[in-house]
């Protein structure tokens, strides 16, 4: 089959599972009485409520319904953006946007920062393949998988925050961002993107991209190290398949250089199963941000997804947990797409 | 080296040991993986020798020490409590000690209930095929949807709104995001020697279909559950661990490493001020998965026939 | 045919090659002789395991690792000069690789990169050895349009020309080098991306591949057994070699196939004048296709001769056993007793011995060296070295 009817047939598989994902929250809601699950609906005080008002609210948001009616009308809530309200921070749907480009701030530079890093290490261990190289990206890349992640942002927050100095958490220092919000008051800042970075080089501050980078620098190296670990490991060993394949040597016997043979025949299918690996590594990011952003203190969504677990804040963490489900699924999605492009065995069937 | 006598039908089988003991002699890696993992299991197994526990107390609660008080600020390593204290005086080598018990603890309970579900839920996915075989394929799709932590954690606020202890919340969700991994592998080994010509000989033979799922598939399968379930040890004390960094795991007092990080955090604004009070259950935690992935790779050099011989 | 000198285009003498393996050293090739002539097709016969891919693989200094060779001369001798192989670079190994010595392999989806078409993996060899050929090709091209064409072409035409005649003059040069890399400017290589392409398909017709120029956009993977292996043939005669080793091209191939290919090889290789190297197991094949047969076991040469003679009088006892076990109707079968000796532990002496059934004290203390016992005819055996 062709390219486009791959590509068809897997939005059609997404459906299913996306419903799948829908379901298995709104099971796991069911799990908690209907004299707490009200309050989701609640906005404003909820804790004064007596029994009778609660009583009347259940009746009014129809929890008392049977199953698949509340499915169906909760549903309905979540396709219209109504993802419901946490008693400690407000209007879920809105947080999830408002504290999302902090998160993705750390996303753009460390995706490409792991992917980029890995597959390079990876290929040239194995063509390297026992060497001291190779020797020294196998125990970094056993330590990386072996490190929890909040450790060893501990560790950096200790010696570069709390003992040196060099940065803080936190997006910006204290100072510079009080300074912003004045600036945002007088129109002498815009906020393109929200992204501070960025909007710091399309602001023409330069202060701002330079105290942004610092805040940003240690939390990307928590998760670029922990996460290329694993890319690196199946990097080196799809390598070192593809070299003891028999093309290799076909290659080298047609006259063609060592670097040839290595670089433009064995490396290309190599790299076809780490591709596919990057993307889900990047899709799968979500969980190392909820550690990373708590140790940094950095106000993305995935500190807002910690600390409303701390404070068992259902609303928040079940929507957290349905938006990771989405963005895994979907670069599932891209990734398998990217796959099918690139090896030829799959696209032209 | 005199010849033993040994009787004819062993000797593939000490050929096969021979090989494995020999190969595992030669790679350092795997030695200090075996090494680091049988130091643990002494410790887990001798933690009452190691570090006694109060008589009449739960031995998983660290003992606080009221000679210092009840200060919160962490005392520094000292003759009596060589890893020194944290919050509350409470003795930091106690909680790393009984630490890798309830590490144990935690991972046997988990992986025993993941295999077994896996194993079940596999081998009838993957031997009758069809429908159930979808049915089970679609769930198991759609929980690995979330990344596992994640859905932990929702998992874990949802059942305190019924009033679950953490404890045992975090059991529970761990379990369930634990199930789908070991199915999915299962089924694709059941798939992999179900074609193999030795199960429709056996078949041909007149076989029930239990009796060829757990004489003839479940043992060929049974290598590649032991490498995986050893990287799991490492996996699941991450995971809790984690877990409990976020507040949602064991709770305070209880000698749980990412517990004993968590409630170290607080200290971190000194910088290195206060460093034995998350250094050290770090380091266990650090060494603990290390010495689990390293003996996972070294297994799966040994079994995996893909592997050897290379 | 008198044998001169200047006859032998690649001889291999006593090379020794080892496998250093996790189990010990597996001595694969325990003193290897052969030489092949210009314009003959040498067989080389042996059972799986016996050394003869790798001898293959050796005379192109191609040795896989953990192999390693210890001891050996591999003459090849081109344009009336001799060189070792073995002693040549890597760089000069890669000129002589697919130009003078080029292979063939036993299974043709397998050496074929999955992920390119066969047309750009037959293009590359074009690329590496027949460039200036095709440089000056488009060279006389651009000059023919420079004079018809006028205006903003003829200028585009003329910048080209220049560039190629930079290219041809200094291959190396800057400027080239440069333009090659800019996205737009780069698109001058066009001109000799399509005459490799003509090429190739000229190519492909020879090998009688049918609707070359749909073939030529194709992956390995759409192609069937026989059509990829003409495309690795195509591949390895692109520069016209000297000498084609071919490594079992058949072996995997559906019977009808495989007669398809031999008459193919049988006829390019005379109309080409090469020589070559054909591995094989399979004694059918020898007969119809070789001038020359030499027996391999165990890594060692035990017998050469011409065909007629291997088949009409064999004298060393595995050859003999070899035919003997030919299955033939009203015969009952008969094989060899025994197993080829692993190789890390070899026995003393004649490595076939444990097997001979004229095993004599002799065939377990010395090796039997190849030695001439009538016109071409070679033998490693202590029957006819004098040895009793």
């Amino acid at each position: 089959m062709g390219l486009r009817e791959y590509i068809i047939r897997r939005l059609i598989l997404l459906i299913p599972v996306m419903l799948g994902v829908v379901v298995l929250i709104f099971a796991l809601l069911q799990v908690v009485p209907p004299e707490r699950r009200v309050l989701v609906y609640l906005s404003g005080n909820v804790r004064e409520l007596n029994p009778t008002v609660i009583k009347a609210f259940i009746h009014q948001y129809g929890l008392d319904q049977p199953v698949w009616v509340q499915f169906a009308s909760w549903l309905n809530q979540l396709l219209h953006g109504n993802l419901g309200y946490s008693e400690y921070t407000g209007p879920v749907l809105y947080n999830l946007i408002r504290r999302a480009p902090a998160t993705i701030e750390i996303v753009i530079y460390s995706a490409p920062l792991i992917i980029l890093i890995g597959i390079w290490t990876g290929v040239n261990a194995a063509v390297k393949r026992d060497k001291p190289f190779d020797h020294a990206s196998r125990v970094l890349s056993v330590l990386g998988t072996s490190l929890p992640s909040f450790f060893f942002g501990i560790a950096l927050s200790a010696i570069f925050i709390a003992t040196l100095k060099w940065t803080g958490t936190g997006r910006l220092s204290l100072y510079m961002d009080s300074q912003l919000t004045a600036l945002r008051t007088v129109g002498q800042w815009h906020d393109y993107t929200n992204l501070i970075t960025v909007d710091a080089l399309l602001n023409g501050r330069i202060d701002y991209f330079i105290d942004a980078l610092k805040h940003l620098v240690l939390p990307v190296i928590v998760l670029v190290f922990i996460n290329t670990a694993t890319l690196v490991r199946v990097a080196r060993s799809s390598m070192l398949e593809a070299l003891s394949k028999t093309y290799v040597i076909a290659a080298k016997a047609k006259g063609l250089s060592q670097k040839e043979v290595v670089y433009k025949h064995a490396r290309r299918n190599a790299l076809i199963p780490v591709v596919t690996l990057s993307g889900l590594i990047v899709g799968g990011m979500m969980t190392g941000l909820v550690i990373t952003e708590t140790v940094f203190s950095f106000p993305g969504i995935g500190r807002w997804a910690a600390d409303a677990a701390q404070h068992y804040d259902v609303p928040v963490v079940a929507a957290y947990a349905m938006f990771s489900a989405i963005v895994f699924v979907l670069s599932n999605l891209i990734v398998d797409i990217l796959y099918a492009y690139i090896d030829p065995r799959i696209r032209l069937g | 080296m005199k010849k033993m006598k040994v009787p004819e039908r062993l000797e593939p089988t000490i050929k096969e040991i021979k090989f494995i003991l020999r190969r595992i002699k030669d790679s350092p890696l795997s030695l200090a993986g075996i090494a680091l993992v049988s130091a643990f299991i002494i410790i887990a197994v001798f933690a009452p020798v190691l570090a006694p526990p109060k008589p009449g107390f739960n031995p998983y609660l660290i003992p606080s020490d009221p000679s210092l008080g009840f200060r919160i600020e962490p005392s520094p390593p000292s003759p009596n409590h060589i890893f020194g204290t944290t919050t509350a005086q409470r003795d930091i080598y106690y909680a790393c000690i009984w630490g890798a018990r309830w590490a144990f603890q935690i991972a046997l309970e988990v992986i025993v209930a993941t295999v077994t579900v896996g194993i079940v839920l596999g081998l009838v996915a993957g031997y009758y095929g069809g429908f159930i075989d979808e049915l089970i394929m679609r769930f198991t799709d759609i929980m690995l949807a979330f990344p596992g932590l994640i859905l932990a954690m929702t998992l874990v606020t949802i059942l305190s709104q019924v009033n679950w202890q953490t404890i045992d919340a975090v059991l529970l969700s761990i379990i369930l995001i634990g199930w789908p991994g070991y199915t999915r592998l299962i089924r694709s080994e059941v798939l992999r020697i179900k074609n193999e010509d030795y199960i429709e000989a056996a078949r041909a033979c007149g076989a029930s279909d239990l009796r060829i799922m757990l004489r003839h598939i479940l043992p060929n399968a049974v290598y590649s559950i032991i490498i995986v379930a050893s990287l799991d040890f490492g996996s699941i004390v991450l995971t809790t661990a984690a877990m409990s960094f976020l507040g949602l795991g064991a709770p305070l007092g209880w000698s749980d490493w990412g517990r004993l990080i968590y409630d170290g955090m607080s200290f971190v604004s000194g910088g290195l001020r206060w460093w034995w009070s998350w250094v050290y259950p770090g380091v266990f935690i650090v060494l603990f998965v290390l010495g689990w992935s390293l003996l996972g790779d070294a297994l799966r050099d040994v079994l995996d026939p893909l592997y050897r011989r290379k | 045919m008198e044998k001169t000198a200047s006859d032998e285009i690649v001889e291999v003498q006593d090379l020794y090659l080892n496998f250093y393996t996790y189990e010990g050293i597996v001595k694969a090739l325990d003193g290897v002789n052969l030489n092949i002539k210009r314009g003959e097709i040498l067989g080389v016969v042996g059972e799986t395991g016996c050394g003869k891919s790798v001898t293959g693989l050796s005379i192109l200094k191609i040795v896989v690792p953990p192999g390693k060779i210890e001891v050996g001369k591999v003459t090849f001798n081109v344009k009336g000069k001799s060189y070792n192989i073995l002693d040549l670079n890597e760089p000069t190994m890669s000129k002589v690789r697919g130009r003078y010595i080029s292979m063939i392999f036993q299974e043709p989806r397998a050496a074929l990169n999955p992920v390119y078409s066969v047309g750009y993996q037959i293009g590359e060899v074009f690329q590496h050895h027949r460039k200036e050929e095709i440089i000056k090709a488009v060279i006389e091209q651009l000059k023919g349009e420079v004079e018809k064409t006028s205006g903003f072409k003829r200028h585009i035409c003329k910048i080209q020309l220049s560039l190629y005649e930079r290219m041809l003059k200094n291959p190396k040069s800057l400027r080239v080098r440069l333009t090659l890399k800019t996205p737009i400017l780069k698109r001058f290589q066009n001109r000799m991306k399509t005459e490799i392409r003509n090429r190739t398909i000229e190519l492909l017709k020879l090998l009688r591949i049918p609707d070359p120029e749909r073939v030529i956009d194709m992956y390995p993977h759409e192609l069937s057994g026989g059509m990829a292996q003409r495309c690795v043939i195509a591949m390895a005669l692109v520069a016209k070699p000297m000498l084609l080793i071919a490594d079992e091209p058949t072996t995997n191939l559906d019977v009808t196939v495989q007669a398809q290919i031999l008459v193919l090889i049988n006829e390019l290789q005379k109309k080409l004048g090469s020589s070559i190297l054909y591995v094989t197991h399979d004694l059918g094949v020898v007969a119809e296709l070789c001038d020359r047969v030499l027996i391999m076991y165990a890594g060692n040469v035990v017998e050469t001769a011409d065909v007629m003679t291997i088949f009409k009088e064999p004298l060393h006892p595995y050859t003999q056993g070899l035919l003997e076990s030919i299955p033939r109707p009203g015969k009952p079968f008969t094989s060899i007793p025994g197993v080829v000796p692993g190789l890390i532990n070899p026995p003393p002496g004649c490595r076939f011995n444990e097997r001979c059934k004229y095993a004599m004290d002799i065939c377990w203390k010395q090796k039997p060296k190849l030695v001439e016992v009538a016109k071409d005819h070679y033998v490693a055996c202590h029957l006819y070295s004098g040895g009793k």
